[in-house]
């Protein structure tokens, strides 16, 4: 398992639109599980949307995210430059 | 419209008893919920939320804690529903109802309840806390009379339905102390009356015309006597799809539209989404105030690729017509090409500088108008007259934006009122506009179909009433 930091940058915070997409994002890594939460919180499948919307993640936010299986560096690197650059 | 009839109490059958697995009644209301999504994109956001692996996972982790099937599914959805009603965001807390609903969906696969309302006794008034769009499905409105909701706004799912069904709706009515049997009443001003509109109207000399969404809202239009089509909606050969539709297939639809109208005008309204109507395919960057962002002509002018496609499908649909019958283009062409959401004069000169590229003869193909939808429109009517051929009033976007009032939202209500002094002068001042450039104004918004409102509408001057349906 990989683990990395991430500030998430979009404006308005992790809504439907990005949450969207980075389920997308997430569901094209096969065979890696990934994992993000807020430290000292609980932490959530990132292939669910639903998972991610109850975060209610603002902008600014420090995540904390892991990957376990399959591609997991490509995985996190795609991963925490998305929510690092994502703009809406 | 006002029924009576005795009450039918909805009751939601809370059978416990589990006829199927989990994963059975899942393939199931998968199934279900494909086959809806065909016509409605609702379905399609409430599948996709059905695959979220949160669903299946929270209902698993509960049997795995333990649980009857049954109660691991209610434990489940009442988590996530409560779990999006505790979010500070007002788009995200109303997918509680989406949420419910997948749930309910579930349950009645699960339980082998499909249709609760299986033998609905024909003329009872319905008589329900709250209809879900699940619900709506389920209810034969050949039967019902009425509809009374506890819960529920005037635009929620269930109403929409109603109505376009003929059957006469109340949100938000006191239901407690009804009990099944019970005379009860429903009274429905946007349902019926359309014949004593329609003979208000002919009486004093107005055009009768009808807005339609498909094909089949025209012919059904044009069948029961309207004049033409003031409002033809293109909205839904864009919907529900992962792509936008070619010119090809645009053309035949219009083409179509046209022929279904017999010669008489069909008013062809451009795409107008954005605010909160959405497509997939076409990206808006997110917006704060989506209502004053990027939507109607406004869209469409940003995206030239999309907005060329669809008037050189209308110009080409308008050339095959007239080839097929020259006699319907003598006159004038019975195409009225509508641009929502309008502003400015230079707004109207793009979609010009579009259309004559396209085509340098494109006037005897279409005529050009404009709905009168902004405060800007109005107040600056003159400029805008000198431009386009027609106006025609959304009495509906038009009160929102002089009022500075959402229509969804409660709070607000009291000013959302297509009635108010503000919203009729600026409904007589458009007219006025219109008529000293020589050129027509119409009405395409609700208050057309509202007979209290028939009178005065005809004493502000307007030529054409586009009724919700004949």
């Amino acid at each position: 398992m990989v683990t990395a930091k991430a500030i998430l940058s979009a404006p308005t915070g992790l809504h439907a639109r990005p949450a969207g997409d980075l389920v997308k994002l997430v569901k094209s890594f096969e065979g890696s599980a990934v994992k993000i939460g807020v430290p000292g919180g609980r932490s959530v499948n990132a292939a669910s949307m639903l998972s991610l919307l109850s975060l209610g993640l603002k902008s600014g936010s420090e995540l904390e995210i892991s990957v376990d299986g399959g591609r997991e560096s490509e995985a996190l690197e795609a991963v925490v430059s998305f929510l690092e650059s994502v703009k809406d | 419209m006002k029924v009576t009839g005795p009450a039918v109490l909805w009751e939601r059958t809370s059978a416990d008893k589990a006829v199927r697995s989990f994963e059975d009644a899942y393939a199931v209301v998968s199934g279900q919920l494909s086959a809806l999504a065909e016509d409605n994109p609702i379905f399609e956001a409430h599948l996709e939320m059905l695959q979220d692996p949160m669903v299946t996972d929270t209902v698993q982790a509960n049997m795995a804690a333990g649980m009857q099937p049954l109660k691991a599914l209610d434990s489940a959805g009442n988590a996530i529903a409560s779990m999006f009603a505790g979010i500070d965001d007002e788009y995200l807390a109303a997918r509680v109802d989406d949420v419910r609903d997948i749930f309910r969906r579930l349950r009645d696969a699960m339980t082998g309840n499909s249709s609760p309302q299986a033998e609905f006794p024909e003329g009872g008034i319905l008589v329900a806390e709250e209809l879900l769009p699940s619900d709506t499905s389920k209810i034969d409105f050949s039967k019902v009379r009425g509809i009374l909701c506890a819960k529920g706004s005037t635009t929620s799912h269930v109403c929409i339905i109603a109505r376009s069904k003929g059957v006469p709706i109340r949100v938000g009515a006191d239901i407690s102390g009804i009990r099944e049997g019970d005379p009860v009443e429903v009274e429905d001003p946007l349902v019926g009356g359309q014949e004593e509109v329609v003979s208000k109207l002919r009486a004093a000399g107005r055009k009768v015309y009808v807005n339609a969404g498909s094909i089949s809202d025209i012919e059904a239009g044009i069948a029961a006597g309207a004049d033409g089509v003031g409002l033809f909606r293109t909205e839904f050969l864009f919907i529900g799809r992962d792509s936008e539709p070619g010119a090809e297939e645009q053309e035949s639809i219009y083409s179509q539209a046209l022929l279904s109208c017999g010669g008489k005008p069909l008013t062809l309204r451009t795409l107008d989404v954005g605010g909160d109507k959405r497509i997939p395919y076409i990206e808006i960057p997110a917006e704060e105030n989506p209502f004053l962002g990027l939507r109607g002509v406004r869209l469409t002018l940003a995206r030239p690729e999309l907005f060329r496609t669809q008037l050189k499908a209308v110009l080409a649909a308008a050339r095959s017509v007239r080839a097929l019958r020259p006699e319907w283009f003598a006159d004038q062409s019975p195409l009225r090409l509508m641009l929502p959401m309008v502003c400015l004069p230079k707004e109207i000169r793009q979609v010009r500088a579009i259309l004559e590229d396209i085509d340098p003869g494109y006037r005897g193909l279409v005529s050009l108008g404009i709905m009168i939808e902004t405060p800007a429109a109005v107040l600056g009517a003159e400029a805008l007259a000198a431009e386009c051929d027609f106006f025609s009033i959304g009495t509906n976007d038009l009160t929102q934006y002089v009022m500075a009032a959402d229509r969804g939202n409660p709070g607000v209500a009291y000013l959302y009122d297509s009635y108010n002094p503000a919203v009729q002068s600026a409904v007589r001042a458009a007219v006025r506009a219109a008529h000293s450039a020589g050129i027509p104004a119409g009405i395409c918004g609700e208050l057309a179909s509202d007979p209290l409102a028939t009178e005065m509408l005809v004493s502000s001057g307007l030529d054409s009433f586009s009724l919700s349906k004949l």
